[in-house]
Protein backbone atom coordinates (compact mmCIF):
# COMPACT_ATOMS: atom_id res chain seq x y z
CA UNK A 1 0.00 0.00 0.00
CA UNK A 2 2.64 2.13 1.21
CA UNK A 3 4.25 1.54 -2.20
CA UNK A 4 1.07 2.68 -4.82
CA UNK A 5 1.39 6.05 -2.28
CA UNK A 6 5.09 6.60 -3.24
CA UNK A 7 3.87 6.14 -7.13
CA UNK A 8 1.32 8.40 -6.93
CA UNK A 9 3.71 10.82 -4.71
CA UNK A 10 6.25 10.41 -6.86
CA UNK A 11 5.71 12.91 -8.90
CA UNK A 12 5.50 15.59 -6.24
CA UNK A 13 8.20 14.61 -4.72
CA UNK A 14 10.20 14.83 -7.90
CA UNK A 15 8.91 18.16 -8.32
CA UNK A 16 9.95 19.60 -4.74
CA UNK A 17 13.50 18.17 -4.60
CA UNK A 18 14.78 19.53 -8.35
CA UNK A 19 13.43 22.84 -7.30
CA UNK A 20 16.67 23.11 -5.18
CA UNK A 21 19.20 22.12 -7.96
CA UNK A 22 20.74 23.47 -10.53
CA UNK A 23 19.58 22.62 -14.37
CA UNK A 24 22.72 20.65 -14.64
CA UNK A 25 22.26 18.21 -10.98
CA UNK A 26 18.73 17.82 -12.43
CA UNK A 27 19.69 16.03 -15.47
CA UNK A 28 22.46 13.98 -13.73
CA UNK A 29 20.04 12.58 -11.02
CA UNK A 30 16.39 13.60 -11.13
CA UNK A 31 15.38 11.56 -8.26
CA UNK A 32 18.19 12.06 -6.33
CA UNK A 33 18.56 14.41 -3.25
CA UNK A 34 20.14 17.87 -4.16
CA UNK A 35 24.20 17.96 -2.81
CA UNK A 36 23.78 21.05 -1.60
CA UNK A 37 20.72 23.37 -0.74
CA UNK A 38 20.16 25.44 -3.96
CA UNK A 39 17.52 28.38 -4.13
CA UNK A 40 18.73 29.76 -6.73
CA UNK A 41 15.87 29.02 -8.96
CA UNK A 42 13.77 30.86 -6.16
CA UNK A 43 15.10 33.76 -6.17
CA UNK A 44 15.21 34.41 -10.24
CA UNK A 45 11.03 33.28 -9.96
CA UNK A 46 10.27 35.87 -7.77
CA UNK A 47 12.83 38.21 -9.71
CA UNK A 48 11.10 37.54 -13.11
CA UNK A 49 7.21 36.52 -12.37
CA UNK A 50 4.97 38.86 -10.64
CA UNK A 51 4.11 36.64 -8.50
CA UNK A 52 3.20 38.72 -5.58
CA UNK A 53 0.66 40.70 -7.79
CA UNK A 54 -1.33 37.30 -9.02
CA UNK A 55 -1.08 36.14 -5.38
CA UNK A 56 -3.02 39.40 -4.43
CA UNK A 57 -5.40 39.61 -7.36
CA UNK A 58 -6.11 36.13 -6.68
CA UNK A 59 -6.92 36.30 -3.33
CA UNK A 60 -9.26 39.18 -3.34
CA UNK A 61 -11.12 37.56 -6.68
CA UNK A 62 -11.72 34.61 -4.41
CA UNK A 63 -12.40 36.36 -0.99
CA UNK A 64 -15.10 39.17 -3.03
CA UNK A 65 -16.94 36.20 -5.07
CA UNK A 66 -16.96 33.34 -1.43
CA UNK A 67 -18.55 36.23 0.67
CA UNK A 68 -21.41 37.20 -2.52
CA UNK A 69 -21.91 33.76 -2.76
CA UNK A 70 -22.34 33.08 0.50
CA UNK A 71 -24.53 35.74 1.01
CA UNK A 72 -27.13 35.50 -1.90
CA UNK A 73 -27.15 31.57 -1.33
CA UNK A 74 -27.77 32.03 2.28
CA UNK A 75 -30.49 34.64 1.99
CA UNK A 76 -32.21 32.42 -0.10
CA UNK A 77 -32.33 29.49 1.41
CA UNK A 78 -33.63 31.15 4.16
CA UNK A 79 -36.61 32.57 2.13
CA UNK A 80 -37.68 29.65 1.40
CA UNK A 81 -37.37 28.36 4.80
CA UNK A 82 -39.78 30.72 5.93
CA UNK A 83 -42.02 30.28 3.47
CA UNK A 84 -42.89 27.26 1.44
CA UNK A 85 -45.47 28.93 -0.95
CA UNK A 86 -46.37 27.15 -4.45
CA UNK A 87 -44.29 29.65 -5.88
CA UNK A 88 -41.52 29.58 -3.84
CA UNK A 89 -41.21 25.69 -4.18
CA UNK A 90 -41.74 25.74 -8.16
CA UNK A 91 -38.68 28.69 -7.83
CA UNK A 92 -36.75 26.51 -6.01
CA UNK A 93 -37.42 23.54 -8.41
CA UNK A 94 -36.17 25.60 -11.47
CA UNK A 95 -32.91 26.78 -9.55
CA UNK A 96 -31.81 23.16 -10.03
CA UNK A 97 -31.24 24.25 -13.40
CA UNK A 98 -28.67 26.19 -12.34
CA UNK A 99 -27.27 23.18 -11.00
CA UNK A 100 -27.29 21.24 -13.81
CA UNK A 101 -27.13 23.84 -17.08
CA UNK A 102 -23.13 23.90 -17.81
CA UNK A 103 -20.90 26.75 -17.43
CA UNK A 104 -19.49 26.16 -20.64
CA UNK A 105 -22.78 26.93 -22.20
CA UNK A 106 -23.80 30.38 -21.05
CA UNK A 107 -19.98 31.42 -21.69
CA UNK A 108 -20.21 33.10 -24.94
CA UNK A 109 -23.22 35.25 -23.90
CA UNK A 110 -21.41 36.26 -20.46
CA UNK A 111 -18.37 37.17 -22.28
CA UNK A 112 -20.43 39.32 -24.86
CA UNK A 113 -22.26 40.82 -21.31
CA UNK A 114 -18.53 41.72 -19.78
CA UNK A 115 -17.93 43.09 -22.67
CA UNK A 116 -21.18 45.16 -23.24
CA UNK A 117 -20.36 46.59 -19.60
CA UNK A 118 -17.09 47.26 -19.77
CA UNK A 119 -16.17 44.53 -17.22
CA UNK A 120 -14.53 42.41 -19.49
CA UNK A 121 -10.29 41.68 -18.31
CA UNK A 122 -11.28 43.08 -15.09
CA UNK A 123 -11.27 41.71 -11.75
CA UNK A 124 -14.96 42.38 -10.82
CA UNK A 125 -16.32 40.87 -13.90
CA UNK A 126 -14.59 37.58 -12.91
CA UNK A 127 -16.42 37.91 -9.30
CA UNK A 128 -19.93 38.50 -11.44
CA UNK A 129 -19.01 35.16 -13.38
CA UNK A 130 -18.29 33.44 -10.10
CA UNK A 131 -21.55 34.66 -8.52
CA UNK A 132 -22.99 32.13 -10.51
CA UNK A 133 -21.93 29.48 -8.12
CA UNK A 134 -24.53 31.18 -5.70
CA UNK A 135 -27.09 28.35 -6.98
CA UNK A 136 -24.31 25.68 -5.70
CA UNK A 137 -24.03 27.25 -2.52
CA UNK A 138 -28.03 27.83 -1.90
CA UNK A 139 -28.75 24.05 -2.55
CA UNK A 140 -26.12 22.96 0.40
CA UNK A 141 -27.71 25.54 2.81
CA UNK A 142 -30.99 25.03 2.01
CA UNK A 143 -30.31 21.12 3.07
CA UNK A 144 -29.14 22.24 6.02
CA UNK A 145 -31.31 24.79 7.02
CA UNK A 146 -34.24 22.35 6.68
CA UNK A 147 -32.66 20.30 9.36
CA UNK A 148 -32.37 22.75 11.81
CA UNK A 149 -35.14 23.42 14.54
CA UNK A 150 -37.60 25.20 13.48
CA UNK A 151 -38.71 26.03 16.81
CA UNK A 152 -35.70 28.44 17.26
CA UNK A 153 -37.08 30.49 14.60
CA UNK A 154 -40.59 30.49 15.59
CA UNK A 155 -39.39 31.47 19.08
CA UNK A 156 -37.62 34.57 17.91
CA UNK A 157 -40.78 35.33 15.89
CA UNK A 158 -43.20 35.41 18.78
CA UNK A 159 -40.23 37.06 20.75
CA UNK A 160 -41.09 40.31 17.75
CA UNK A 161 -37.89 39.68 15.39
CA UNK A 162 -38.42 40.70 12.20
CA UNK A 163 -37.11 38.59 9.41
CA UNK A 164 -34.27 40.67 8.92
CA UNK A 165 -33.11 40.45 12.25
CA UNK A 166 -33.87 36.47 12.17
CA UNK A 167 -31.84 35.69 9.69
CA UNK A 168 -28.77 37.65 10.87
CA UNK A 169 -29.03 36.95 14.72
CA UNK A 170 -30.46 33.59 14.55
CA UNK A 171 -30.17 31.77 11.48
CA UNK A 172 -26.83 32.72 10.32
CA UNK A 173 -24.95 31.96 13.47
CA UNK A 174 -26.72 28.96 13.16
CA UNK A 175 -25.59 27.86 9.71
CA UNK A 176 -21.85 28.48 10.16
CA UNK A 177 -20.69 25.10 10.14
CA UNK A 178 -22.34 24.71 6.60
CA UNK A 179 -21.10 27.93 5.76
CA UNK A 180 -17.37 26.90 6.16
CA UNK A 181 -17.68 23.72 4.18
CA UNK A 182 -19.16 25.29 1.14
CA UNK A 183 -16.91 28.48 1.13
CA UNK A 184 -13.76 26.03 1.67
CA UNK A 185 -15.42 24.29 -1.02
CA UNK A 186 -15.97 27.12 -3.32
CA UNK A 187 -12.75 28.88 -2.76
CA UNK A 188 -11.17 25.24 -3.88
CA UNK A 189 -12.84 25.91 -6.73
CA UNK A 190 -11.98 29.59 -7.82
CA UNK A 191 -8.22 29.59 -6.38
CA UNK A 192 -7.79 26.48 -8.55
CA UNK A 193 -9.93 27.77 -11.54
CA UNK A 194 -8.34 27.74 -15.04
CA UNK A 195 -11.58 28.31 -17.71
CA UNK A 196 -12.92 32.06 -16.12
CA UNK A 197 -9.65 33.84 -16.26
CA UNK A 198 -8.14 32.27 -19.45
CA UNK A 199 -11.31 33.29 -21.23
CA UNK A 200 -12.25 36.73 -19.31
CA UNK A 201 -8.53 38.13 -18.56
CA UNK A 202 -6.11 39.24 -20.81
CA UNK A 203 -3.78 42.08 -19.38
CA UNK A 204 -0.76 40.08 -17.73
CA UNK A 205 -1.22 42.44 -14.43
CA UNK A 206 -4.73 41.42 -13.60
CA UNK A 207 -3.65 37.43 -13.91
CA UNK A 208 -4.50 35.07 -11.05
CA UNK A 209 -1.80 32.51 -9.94
CA UNK A 210 -3.37 29.69 -12.09
CA UNK A 211 -3.62 31.91 -15.27
CA UNK A 212 0.16 33.31 -14.53
CA UNK A 213 1.84 29.72 -14.67
CA UNK A 214 0.05 29.05 -17.32
CA UNK A 215 1.27 32.32 -19.41
CA UNK A 216 4.85 31.98 -18.14
CA UNK A 217 5.45 28.36 -19.53
CA UNK A 218 6.67 29.46 -22.77
CA UNK A 219 9.47 31.77 -20.83
CA UNK A 220 11.11 28.45 -19.49
CA UNK A 221 10.89 26.36 -22.60
CA UNK A 222 13.18 24.05 -21.13
CA UNK A 223 14.41 25.20 -17.90
CA UNK A 224 12.80 22.46 -15.99
CA UNK A 225 13.95 23.56 -12.42
CA UNK A 226 12.49 27.45 -12.90
CA UNK A 227 9.06 26.04 -13.66
CA UNK A 228 8.98 23.63 -11.01
CA UNK A 229 10.09 25.90 -8.71
CA UNK A 230 7.04 28.77 -9.89
CA UNK A 231 4.68 25.43 -9.76
CA UNK A 232 5.87 24.75 -5.88
CA UNK A 233 5.81 28.34 -4.76
CA UNK A 234 1.48 28.35 -6.36
CA UNK A 235 0.72 25.18 -4.87
CA UNK A 236 2.28 26.43 -1.15
CA UNK A 237 -1.09 28.48 -0.29
CA UNK A 238 -3.14 25.73 -1.87
CA UNK A 239 -1.30 22.81 0.90
CA UNK A 240 -1.55 25.25 3.70
CA UNK A 241 -5.12 25.38 3.03
CA UNK A 242 -6.00 22.22 2.53
CA UNK A 243 -4.07 21.16 5.79
CA UNK A 244 -5.96 23.78 7.99
CA UNK A 245 -9.49 22.66 6.42
CA UNK A 246 -8.74 19.41 5.54
CA UNK A 247 -12.01 18.24 7.32
CA UNK A 248 -14.46 20.71 5.87
CA UNK A 249 -13.27 19.72 2.07
CA UNK A 250 -14.08 16.42 2.82
CA UNK A 251 -17.48 17.76 4.44
CA UNK A 252 -17.85 19.22 1.36
CA UNK A 253 -17.11 16.84 -0.97
CA UNK A 254 -19.63 14.40 0.56
CA UNK A 255 -22.22 16.82 0.91
CA UNK A 256 -22.01 18.13 -2.48
CA UNK A 257 -21.77 15.02 -4.37
CA UNK A 258 -25.18 13.55 -2.18
CA UNK A 259 -26.68 16.68 -3.09
CA UNK A 260 -26.30 16.63 -7.05
CA UNK B 1 -23.14 44.71 13.61
CA UNK B 2 -25.82 45.39 15.66
CA UNK B 3 -29.83 44.17 15.75
CA UNK B 4 -30.36 48.37 15.32
CA UNK B 5 -28.78 48.42 12.38
CA UNK B 6 -30.99 45.93 10.61
CA UNK B 7 -34.30 45.92 12.95
CA UNK B 8 -35.90 48.96 11.32
CA UNK B 9 -37.09 47.29 7.96
CA UNK B 10 -38.38 44.31 9.41
CA UNK B 11 -39.67 45.42 13.39
CA UNK B 12 -42.96 43.69 13.38
CA UNK B 13 -45.84 45.58 14.70
CA UNK B 14 -45.86 46.04 18.60
CA UNK B 15 -47.58 43.34 20.29
CA UNK B 16 -48.84 43.82 23.43
CA UNK B 17 -47.54 41.52 26.48
CA UNK B 18 -49.17 38.51 27.04
CA UNK B 19 -51.36 38.00 23.47
CA UNK B 20 -49.74 36.27 21.20
CA UNK B 21 -49.00 37.29 18.08
CA UNK B 22 -48.48 34.24 15.29
CA UNK B 23 -51.03 34.02 13.22
CA UNK B 24 -50.34 37.56 12.20
CA UNK B 25 -52.98 39.07 9.97
CA UNK B 26 -53.14 41.81 7.52
CA UNK B 27 -50.69 44.57 7.31
CA UNK B 28 -48.37 42.71 9.44
CA UNK B 29 -48.24 39.71 7.96
CA UNK B 30 -48.43 41.25 4.27
CA UNK B 31 -45.19 43.20 5.41
CA UNK B 32 -43.42 40.15 6.63
CA UNK B 33 -44.20 38.09 3.80
CA UNK B 34 -42.93 40.87 1.41
CA UNK B 35 -40.17 40.91 3.46
CA UNK B 36 -39.31 37.22 3.45
CA UNK B 37 -39.95 36.97 -0.35
CA UNK B 38 -37.50 40.03 -0.27
CA UNK B 39 -34.51 37.29 0.46
CA UNK B 40 -34.97 35.81 -2.71
CA UNK B 41 -34.21 38.57 -4.86
CA UNK B 42 -30.48 38.17 -4.83
CA UNK B 43 -30.46 34.67 -6.19
CA UNK B 44 -33.07 35.50 -8.85
CA UNK B 45 -31.28 38.30 -10.09
CA UNK B 46 -27.99 35.80 -10.17
CA UNK B 47 -30.78 32.83 -12.04
CA UNK B 48 -31.68 35.33 -14.54
CA UNK B 49 -28.58 37.37 -15.53
CA UNK B 50 -26.20 34.57 -14.90
CA UNK B 51 -28.45 32.16 -16.23
CA UNK B 52 -31.40 32.44 -18.28
CA UNK B 53 -30.77 35.43 -20.64
CA UNK B 54 -27.11 34.24 -21.74
CA UNK B 55 -28.96 30.70 -22.19
CA UNK B 56 -31.88 32.02 -23.79
CA UNK B 57 -29.18 34.00 -26.33
CA UNK B 58 -27.16 30.83 -26.49
CA UNK B 59 -30.49 29.45 -27.86
CA UNK B 60 -30.96 32.02 -30.16
CA UNK B 61 -27.43 32.68 -31.54
CA UNK B 62 -27.35 28.72 -32.62
CA UNK B 63 -29.80 29.31 -35.21
CA UNK B 64 -28.56 32.67 -36.79
CA UNK B 65 -25.24 33.50 -38.52
CA UNK B 66 -24.35 35.65 -36.04
CA UNK B 67 -20.57 36.86 -35.81
CA UNK B 68 -20.40 39.37 -32.99
CA UNK B 69 -19.79 42.19 -35.46
CA UNK B 70 -22.49 42.29 -38.35
CA UNK B 71 -25.70 44.27 -37.48
CA UNK B 72 -27.71 42.29 -39.26
CA UNK B 73 -28.69 38.61 -38.17
CA UNK B 74 -30.23 36.34 -40.29
CA UNK B 75 -31.68 33.12 -39.39
CA UNK B 76 -30.22 30.38 -40.91
CA UNK B 77 -32.43 27.43 -39.38
CA UNK B 78 -30.87 24.27 -38.47
CA UNK B 79 -27.84 24.56 -40.43
CA UNK B 80 -25.22 25.15 -37.76
CA UNK B 81 -26.15 21.87 -36.32
CA UNK B 82 -25.67 20.19 -39.40
CA UNK B 83 -22.22 21.96 -39.43
CA UNK B 84 -21.24 21.37 -36.22
CA UNK B 85 -22.03 17.39 -37.27
CA UNK B 86 -19.48 17.76 -39.94
CA UNK B 87 -17.00 19.82 -39.08
CA UNK B 88 -13.95 18.00 -38.30
CA UNK B 89 -12.30 19.75 -35.31
CA UNK B 90 -15.59 20.13 -33.34
CA UNK B 91 -15.85 16.00 -34.36
CA UNK B 92 -12.83 15.43 -33.36
CA UNK B 93 -13.61 17.70 -29.84
CA UNK B 94 -16.71 15.30 -29.65
CA UNK B 95 -14.87 12.47 -29.95
CA UNK B 96 -11.82 12.98 -27.25
CA UNK B 97 -14.43 13.95 -25.10
CA UNK B 98 -16.25 10.96 -24.96
CA UNK B 99 -13.51 8.98 -24.87
CA UNK B 100 -12.23 10.61 -22.20
CA UNK B 101 -15.32 10.74 -20.11
CA UNK B 102 -15.77 6.96 -20.26
CA UNK B 103 -12.07 6.10 -19.87
CA UNK B 104 -11.84 8.15 -17.05
CA UNK B 105 -15.59 7.05 -15.29
CA UNK B 106 -14.11 3.61 -15.93
CA UNK B 107 -10.78 3.59 -14.78
CA UNK B 108 -11.04 5.83 -11.98
CA UNK B 109 -13.90 3.47 -10.22
CA UNK B 110 -11.80 0.81 -10.76
CA UNK B 111 -8.56 2.57 -8.87
CA UNK B 112 -10.64 4.37 -6.22
CA UNK B 113 -13.07 0.93 -4.84
CA UNK B 114 -10.10 -1.10 -4.37
CA UNK B 115 -8.24 1.79 -3.02
CA UNK B 116 -10.95 2.75 -0.87
CA UNK B 117 -11.58 -0.66 0.83
CA UNK B 118 -7.60 -0.74 1.27
CA UNK B 119 -7.56 2.71 2.59
CA UNK B 120 -10.01 1.32 5.15
CA UNK B 121 -7.94 -0.76 6.55
CA UNK B 122 -6.02 -0.20 9.40
CA UNK B 123 -2.09 -0.35 8.80
CA UNK B 124 0.34 1.97 9.76
CA UNK B 125 0.94 5.88 8.37
CA UNK B 126 -2.68 5.12 7.32
CA UNK B 127 -3.79 9.02 7.43
CA UNK B 128 -0.63 10.11 5.94
CA UNK B 129 -1.26 7.40 2.81
CA UNK B 130 -4.68 8.51 2.70
CA UNK B 131 -3.87 12.59 2.36
CA UNK B 132 -0.89 11.33 -0.50
CA UNK B 133 -3.78 9.70 -2.31
CA UNK B 134 -6.32 12.87 -1.96
CA UNK B 135 -3.79 15.33 -2.50
CA UNK B 136 -3.78 15.66 -6.09
CA UNK B 137 -7.12 16.95 -5.75
CA UNK B 138 -5.84 19.92 -4.12
CA UNK B 139 -3.99 21.96 -6.57
CA UNK B 140 -5.60 23.22 -9.99
CA UNK B 141 -5.93 20.52 -12.33
CA UNK B 142 -4.36 23.22 -14.62
CA UNK B 143 -0.88 23.30 -13.18
CA UNK B 144 -0.76 19.70 -12.49
CA UNK B 145 -1.35 19.55 -16.39
CA UNK B 146 1.60 21.86 -16.85
CA UNK B 147 3.88 19.85 -14.66
CA UNK B 148 2.75 16.61 -16.51
CA UNK B 149 3.97 18.23 -19.41
CA UNK B 150 7.25 18.44 -18.28
CA UNK B 151 7.44 14.98 -17.39
CA UNK B 152 6.03 13.52 -20.24
CA UNK B 153 8.02 15.83 -22.51
CA UNK B 154 8.72 13.92 -25.94
CA UNK B 155 11.93 15.25 -25.78
CA UNK B 156 14.84 12.51 -25.15
CA UNK B 157 15.34 15.07 -22.29
CA UNK B 158 11.62 14.48 -21.07
CA UNK B 159 11.80 12.98 -17.22
CA UNK B 160 9.79 9.98 -18.59
CA UNK B 161 11.99 9.73 -21.56
CA UNK B 162 15.39 10.49 -19.46
CA UNK B 163 14.40 8.08 -17.03
CA UNK B 164 13.62 5.33 -19.34
CA UNK B 165 16.76 5.88 -21.39
CA UNK B 166 19.42 5.54 -17.80
CA UNK B 167 17.07 2.58 -16.83
CA UNK B 168 16.35 0.90 -19.77
CA UNK B 169 18.08 2.22 -22.11
CA UNK B 170 14.73 2.42 -24.39
CA UNK B 171 12.79 5.06 -26.04
CA UNK B 172 12.40 8.34 -26.24
CA UNK B 173 8.61 7.70 -26.37
CA UNK B 174 6.45 10.27 -27.87
CA UNK B 175 4.25 10.48 -25.12
CA UNK B 176 2.29 14.04 -26.25
CA UNK B 177 2.97 14.09 -29.62
CA UNK B 178 1.62 10.62 -31.26
CA UNK B 179 -2.22 11.16 -31.43
CA UNK B 180 -2.82 7.64 -29.46
CA UNK B 181 -0.46 7.77 -26.79
CA UNK B 182 -0.78 11.69 -26.50
CA UNK B 183 -4.72 10.86 -25.37
CA UNK B 184 -4.20 7.93 -23.52
CA UNK B 185 -1.39 10.26 -20.99
CA UNK B 186 -4.40 12.54 -20.82
CA UNK B 187 -6.40 9.88 -19.59
CA UNK B 188 -3.78 8.05 -17.30
CA UNK B 189 -2.82 11.65 -16.10
CA UNK B 190 -6.70 11.95 -15.20
CA UNK B 191 -6.93 8.72 -13.46
CA UNK B 192 -3.69 10.22 -11.23
CA UNK B 193 -5.74 13.30 -10.22
CA UNK B 194 -8.98 11.87 -9.51
CA UNK B 195 -8.79 8.30 -7.99
CA UNK B 196 -7.95 9.56 -4.66
CA UNK B 197 -10.61 12.09 -4.57
CA UNK B 198 -13.01 9.52 -5.30
CA UNK B 199 -11.86 7.03 -3.69
CA UNK B 200 -12.34 9.34 -0.29
CA UNK B 201 -16.34 9.62 -1.59
CA UNK B 202 -15.91 5.73 -1.49
CA UNK B 203 -14.41 4.95 2.02
CA UNK B 204 -17.13 7.81 3.59
CA UNK B 205 -20.05 5.00 2.47
CA UNK B 206 -17.72 2.20 3.44
CA UNK B 207 -17.38 4.03 6.86
CA UNK B 208 -21.45 2.94 6.76
CA UNK B 209 -21.94 -0.85 6.01
CA UNK B 210 -22.12 -2.32 9.76
CA UNK B 211 -18.76 -4.01 10.93
CA UNK B 212 -21.20 -7.05 11.86
CA UNK B 213 -22.21 -8.11 8.12
CA UNK B 214 -18.01 -8.89 7.64
CA UNK B 215 -18.05 -10.73 11.07
CA UNK B 216 -21.20 -12.61 10.34
CA UNK B 217 -19.73 -13.27 6.91
CA UNK B 218 -16.28 -14.59 8.14
CA UNK B 219 -18.42 -17.06 10.80
CA UNK B 220 -20.06 -18.51 7.45
CA UNK B 221 -16.76 -18.93 6.38
CA UNK B 222 -16.97 -16.93 3.15
CA UNK B 223 -13.76 -15.30 1.50
CA UNK B 224 -12.52 -11.75 1.60
CA UNK B 225 -13.35 -12.08 -2.36
CA UNK B 226 -16.79 -13.62 -1.77
CA UNK B 227 -17.39 -10.49 1.14
CA UNK B 228 -16.06 -8.24 -1.47
CA UNK B 229 -18.73 -9.12 -4.18
CA UNK B 230 -21.44 -9.82 -1.84
CA UNK B 231 -21.36 -7.11 0.92
CA UNK B 232 -18.98 -4.48 -0.29
CA UNK B 233 -19.87 -3.66 -3.63
CA UNK B 234 -23.78 -3.95 -3.53
CA UNK B 235 -23.76 -1.91 -0.75
CA UNK B 236 -21.40 1.00 -2.75
CA UNK B 237 -23.88 1.10 -5.62
CA UNK B 238 -25.52 4.17 -4.20
CA UNK B 239 -21.49 5.55 -4.23
CA UNK B 240 -20.69 4.39 -7.52
CA UNK B 241 -24.16 5.99 -9.04
CA UNK B 242 -23.18 9.50 -7.33
CA UNK B 243 -19.52 9.05 -8.39
CA UNK B 244 -19.88 7.60 -11.98
CA UNK B 245 -22.34 10.64 -11.94
CA UNK B 246 -20.00 13.44 -10.84
CA UNK B 247 -17.25 11.51 -13.77
CA UNK B 248 -19.24 11.91 -16.21
CA UNK B 249 -20.36 15.59 -15.89
CA UNK B 250 -16.81 16.37 -15.13
CA UNK B 251 -15.73 14.34 -18.14
CA UNK B 252 -18.16 16.09 -20.81
CA UNK B 253 -16.78 19.53 -19.49
CA UNK B 254 -13.17 19.04 -19.32
CA UNK B 255 -10.76 21.00 -20.64
CA UNK B 256 -8.00 22.13 -18.41
CA UNK B 257 -5.96 18.84 -18.25
CA UNK B 258 -5.82 18.25 -21.83
CA UNK B 259 -5.26 22.15 -22.71
CA UNK B 260 -2.78 22.07 -20.58
CA UNK B 261 -0.80 19.06 -21.40
CA UNK B 262 -1.19 18.91 -25.16
CA UNK B 263 -3.02 22.08 -25.91
CA UNK B 264 -5.87 19.91 -27.68
CA UNK B 265 -3.51 18.74 -29.70
CA UNK B 266 -1.14 17.04 -32.07
CA UNK B 267 -3.60 17.96 -34.44
CA UNK B 268 -7.02 17.63 -32.81
CA UNK B 269 -6.16 14.48 -31.03
CA UNK B 270 -6.93 15.62 -27.46
CA UNK B 271 -9.34 18.65 -28.43
CA UNK B 272 -12.34 18.68 -26.54
CA UNK B 273 -16.22 20.36 -26.76
CA UNK B 274 -15.28 23.47 -24.51
CA UNK B 275 -12.04 23.98 -26.10
CA UNK B 276 -14.13 23.87 -29.54
CA UNK B 277 -16.37 26.40 -27.73
CA UNK B 278 -14.10 28.69 -26.55
CA UNK B 279 -12.26 28.66 -29.89
CA UNK B 280 -14.96 29.20 -32.03
CA UNK B 281 -16.87 31.16 -30.03
CA UNK B 282 -14.63 33.34 -28.30
CA UNK B 283 -11.29 33.77 -30.58
CA UNK B 284 -13.25 33.08 -34.01
CA UNK B 285 -16.82 35.13 -33.40
CA UNK B 286 -18.70 31.88 -35.36
CA UNK B 287 -21.18 32.67 -32.49
CA UNK B 288 -23.72 30.70 -34.68
CA UNK B 289 -21.41 27.81 -34.29
CA UNK B 290 -20.08 27.70 -31.02
CA UNK B 291 -24.09 28.75 -29.55
CA UNK B 292 -24.98 24.96 -31.81
CA UNK B 293 -22.05 23.02 -30.06
CA UNK B 294 -23.14 24.48 -26.68
CA UNK B 295 -26.62 23.52 -27.04
CA UNK B 296 -25.59 20.74 -28.37
CA UNK B 297 -23.63 20.03 -25.12
CA UNK B 298 -25.98 21.26 -22.55
CA UNK B 299 -28.29 18.74 -23.61
CA UNK B 300 -25.72 15.98 -23.30
CA UNK B 301 -25.18 16.99 -19.74
CA UNK B 302 -28.93 17.06 -18.98
CA UNK B 303 -29.58 13.67 -20.43
CA UNK B 304 -26.30 12.41 -18.22
CA UNK B 305 -28.39 13.88 -15.22
CA UNK B 306 -31.58 12.77 -15.76
CA UNK B 307 -29.98 9.47 -16.26
CA UNK B 308 -28.64 9.68 -12.87
CA UNK B 309 -31.41 11.06 -11.35
CA UNK B 310 -33.75 7.85 -12.60
CA UNK B 311 -30.80 5.28 -12.02
CA UNK B 312 -30.36 6.29 -8.36
CA UNK B 313 -34.54 6.21 -7.52
CA UNK B 314 -34.54 2.64 -8.88
CA UNK B 315 -32.12 1.83 -6.54
CA UNK B 316 -33.53 3.10 -3.52
CA UNK B 317 -36.82 1.60 -4.81
CA UNK B 318 -34.68 -1.67 -4.90
CA UNK B 319 -33.29 -1.56 -1.32
CA UNK B 320 -36.37 -0.17 0.31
Amino acid sequence: MIALACVVGVPLYYIVVNTLKTQEEMARSPLGLPSQLFLDNYRQIFETVPLGRSFVNTLLVTVASILVMLFIGSTAAYAMAMRASRFNRFFGALLLLGFIVPGQSTLIPLYRMLVDVELVDTLRGLVIIYTGGAIFCYFLIQGYISRLPFEIIEAARIDGAGPFQIYWLIVLPLIRPILATVGVFQTMWIWNDFITPSVFLSSPEKSTLVLQVYRSVGEFSTDWPGFMTMSVLVLVPMVVFFVLTQRHIVDGLLAGSVKS
Amino acid sequence: MTAGVIAPAGTSPEVPAGATPPPRRGWGRARETTANQLFLVPVALVFVVLLVVPLTQTFYWSFTDFTGYSAEVKFVGLSNYGKVLTDPSMLAGLGFTLAFTIGTAVLITMVAIPLAVVLNKKFFARNFVRSVFFFPAIPSIAILGLVWGYILSPLGSGVLNSLLDSLFSAGPYPFLSDATLARVSVIVVAVWGGAGWHAVLYLAYLQSIPADYYEVATIDGASARQQFFHITLPLLTPAIVISNFLLMTGGLKVYDLPFTLTKGGPGYATYTITQSIITSGVAQGRYGLASALAVLFTIAVGLVAVAQLWVSRRIERRVL
